[in-house]
């Protein structure tokens, strides 16, 4: 059972203690209900390129990264389509330090336009360098609009394009900010050697103060479910030919998410694996394959991608993995197959726990899910997935009608 | 309340590390055995001196690597794999151009049956062709993606150019090599550089006396002694050279120069003025290159040390418009070290950034285990770590200065870009 300890403030902030005593370092994590998924669809890469601006300094504080470094902290954030989230990791004894930094940044951003001007340009090199100047960089790019046609995960994280990011306007990062960015769409978690006492005083003298703004109330229509096939091929410069098949399923907090996720190991995960086998070491149809899902917190994707050798026909790629998903309607030919990958479910969540962030940022996404009472029931979920379950989960989500295909070409020369 | 008034901080006072136990098994295979764990966890890495700088021939130790577990008379890789993956087992390959070897993952209650698994893999692999076969279409593909990134072709160059294209620390494959590459080289590098070598042994986790007994058990099968081999180094090139990628809309940049090992004077100071320079967010590179210009997405400096050889880097991937800018830039960047006093506002944030560094790269178990590691790898002190701290401590502005003139002569150093 994870050590937990939560209270709210009067302007909204929820706010969650964690202790471990083992570690010299503390961890202060907060994460806002706010990400790619509220974007204006003529504004994209929005959440991401403000994840950047909110290290610009703040009203009170010029510089977000010095002081930190002063106190022997770093820092990072991370968005991703659901969420945005910023992390510190200093000596517990310097916690106020984050404390002051993170509540300033809440209460408000600096807006100077050198810090969007110079923002635009690193996130347009990030586009380009992560996205554009890869091989399969952009896949995401092209697939997400054939899945989603008219919820906002058709765009990716980065943004559907440079220009949105390119004419991005101060009036609009501040209008994005006080919409989004407040005590009431905010979860701040702490993890580390200190008391519940200490974090209560430190969370009401530094985020006491700062004014509840109005509750973003998010009011995305879900995306129907799919009813027919649909495919795409695009042409690109990489050197082997390559298939990316995503199939619809439940968001991260759905029954769906676990079968899915146990699918996907039994499917590809090591070299034990059925996909592995078969479409890499026995047929050579693929130099490399790959099952995983997207866990979504609106909606959920299965997918299956690889690199086909070379000779190897769309049609007989796209075939081959049909074939092994189909497989997973029928009954297991060996009780072991399931009880490996729940075994190893065990051992990479005990080494996964060590880390006091990977604690803390689980605990920030269970608040924010709203689905903190289940957060010691993970465990349990995976263990008490059986045969039946897995098999009508592929029978309801490895369909034509519920798959979008994109094939990537490779040019000549 | 004054919100533009930081709050009080203490500044750390050392470095707390703690140190596995020593237990030397049969033959003088040697296992450092961390027990102060507080989960189920353990982690046992074999390494052997079988890295890329032993070959005979390119590719031999990487693909010898990769088909460690690769089917015995009696089992094929997957039926390995699928015994190691029942138990919840987890198996690494590791390589770089020193070390090579395995890592395993388990549990208290099940790391003996897996270790068993893994060993026996290894002890009766015959290297069946048609893994051979499999490996090499799949690094074939891999290598091909890579060699499409401005970031790898320019990585390779650097090292060409650095210690040379014959060296063990330069040479770089090439398509050609992957088919040259035969059965009978791997089988035996295999038996030179695993069976009759003598592995050590980093295991990290709480682990009954069995456990012990079996390893005693299997460092019975190593009667040979280490293998030993030092890599020559050449003198390094210098200049500045450019090649053209056409399509490419970033370029990648390398710039260096080889430097000295972890024994030497200077090397603490020099990591304080590297973390100044480009070793941290808010480095002189990175406040400048990306942060004032937007030229780039990341940049950073460093000071790598192989077993061998060492070399300082700078590095980074910027738009095509901007590479001899942000170069122009970079130079700038060492020309202020070398002739303006670093101030003891920006000292005294770099040192307390460096001191907070110290206590995430110790933090648990795992992270304790690298760091004796490193200590072990590189035939350093126990108190390494804390002269490290003390001299970070002890280090002025006027002996960072004077390094940067000594160590960042722009004519010693080589400047290499891709795109």
């Amino acid at each position: 059972m994870i050590d937990l300890e939560r209270f709210e403030l009067k302007n909204g902030l929820r706010v969650i203690f964690h202790q471990d005593t083992t570690s010299p370092i503390a961890v202060v994590n907060l994460m806002y209900d706010v990400g790619a998924r509220d974007e204006d669809p003529n504004r994209t890469g929005f959440a991401h390129l403000f994840e950047h601006l909110m290290f610009g300094g703040s009203a009170n504080i010029p510089n977000y990264d010095s002081p930190l470094q002063e106190a022997g902290g770093e820092c990072n954030a991370f968005t991703n389509n659901d969420i945005t989230n910023y992390y510190d990791t200093l000596p517990v004894q310097n916690l106020e330090t984050a404390f002051w930094l993170e509540s300033d940044r809440m209460l408000e951003l600096a807006f100077t336009p050198k810090s969007l001007e110079v923002q635009r340009s690193v996130v347009i090199e990030e586009f380009k360098q992560r996205y554009l100047n890869q091989p399969y960089g952009d896949v995401w790019l092209e697939l997400r609009p054939l899945i989603y046609r008219s919820h906002p995960y058709q765009w990716a994280t980065i943004g559907k394009n440079i220009e949105h990011i390119a004419e991005a306007s101060m009036e609009e990062v501040k209008d994005f900010f006080y919409r989004h960015y407040g005590p009431q769409n905010a979860v701040l978690v702490v993890g580390g050697n200190t008391t519940l006492e200490e974090v209560k005083r430190l969370s009401e003298k530094w985020f006491g103060d700062i004014p509840q703004r109005e509750k973003y109330e998010r009011q995305i229509e879900p995306e129907p479910p799919q009813t027919e096939f649909r495919s795409k091929v695009i042409q690109r410069d990489v050197p082997a030919n390559a298939i990316y098949m995503a199939f619809r399923m439940g968001n991260r907090m759905s029954d769906e998410h676990y079968l899915g996720d146990l699918t996907s190991d039994i499917l590809s995960a090591g070299t034990s694996s059925r996909m592995y086998n078969e479409l890499v070491v026995r047929t050579r149809l693929f130099s490399n394959i790959s099952a995983y899902i997207t866990a979504g917190w609106e909606d959920g994707l299965f997918v299956v991608s690889g690199q086909l050798s070379d000779g190897v026909s769309r049609e007989q790629a796209e075939e081959a993995i049909w074939v092994e998903l189909k497989k997973m309607l029928d009954p297991m030919k060996d009780p072991k197959e399931l009880m490996k990958v729940k075994n190893k479910f065990k051992t990479s969540k005990i080494f996964s726990e060590q880390s006091l962030m990977n604690r803390v940022l689980k605990v920030a996404f269970f608040e924010l899910m709203g689905t903190l009472d289940q957060i010691d029931d993970e465990l349990n979920r995976y263990d008490a997935i059986t045969e039946q379950q897995l098999q009508a989960f592929a029978v309801k989500t490895f369909r034509k009608e519920n798959n979008s295909t994109l094939f990537v070409e490779k040019t000549n020369g | 309340m004054d919100r533009t008034i930081a709050p009080e901080y203490q500044q750390a006072q050392g470095v707390e590390l703690k140190f596995p136990k020593e237990i030397q098994l049969q033959n003088g295979v040697m296992l450092y055995h961390f027990d102060e764990v507080k989960d189920e966890s353990v982690k046992l890495e074999v390494s052997w001196g079988a890295g890329t700088k032993y070959q005979s021939k390119i590719l031999q130790s990487a693909f010898t690597n990769k088909l460690l577990l690769s089917g015995t008379a009696h089992k094929t890789a997957q039926e390995i794999s699928e015994e190691i993956d029942f138990y919840g087992g987890y198996f690494q390959k590791n390589i770089d151009k020193d070390h090579a070897g395995l890592t395993i993952y388990g549990l208290t209650e099940t790391i003996q049956p897996i270790f068993q698994i893994v060993m026996n893999a290894l002890q009766y692999c015959v290297v069946p062709e048609a893994e051979l076969q499999k490996e090499v279409d799949i690094a074939l593909n891999g290598f091909r993606i890579e060699s499409e990134k401005v970031k790898t072709l320019c990585q390779r160059k650097f090292g060409q150019l650095l210690f040379g294209a014959d060296s063990p620390y330069g040479m770089v494959a090439e398509e050609s090599d992957f088919h040259s590459i035969k059965r009978e080289d791997l089988v035996d590098y295999l038996r030179t550089h695993y069976w009759e070598n003598q592995p050590t042994l980093f295991l990290c986790g709480k682990v009954d006396d069995d456990f012990i007994q079996e390893l005693q058990r299997w460092s019975a099968g190593f009667d040979q002694l280490k293998k030993e081999s030092v890599v020559q180094l050449d003198k390094q090139e210098v200049g500045v050279i450019h090649q053209e990628q056409e399509g490419a809309i970033q370029s990648a940049i390398r710039i260096g120069r080889q430097m000295f090992d972890k024994k030497h004077p200077d090397y603490f100071s020099f990591q304080l003025l590297n973390t100044i320079f480009g070793g941290y967010f808010g480095s002189r590179l990175m406040a400048n290159i990306r942060e004032d210009k937007g030229y780039t997405y990341g940049i950073g400096a460093g000071l790598a040390v192989l077993e061998d050889a060492s070399y300082f880097f700078v590095s980074t991937e910027v738009g095509v418009d901007v590479r001899t800018k942000a170069i122009d830039e970079v130079f700038h960047e060492i020309e202020r070290l070398q002739n303006e006093p670093i101030s003891e506002e920006e000292l005294d944030r770099v040192k307390n950034y460096m001191y907070g560094e110290f206590l995430r790269q110790s933090d648990g178990p795992l992270a304790m285990m690298e760091c004796f590691k490193n200590i072990h790898f590189n035939k350093l002190p126990l108190s390494y770590y804390n002269d490290f701290f003390r001299a970070i401590q002890e280090t002025s502005s006027k002996k960072l200065q004077e390094l940067a003139k000594k160590y960042l002569k722009k004519e010693e150093l080589i400047v290499v870009s891709v795109g």
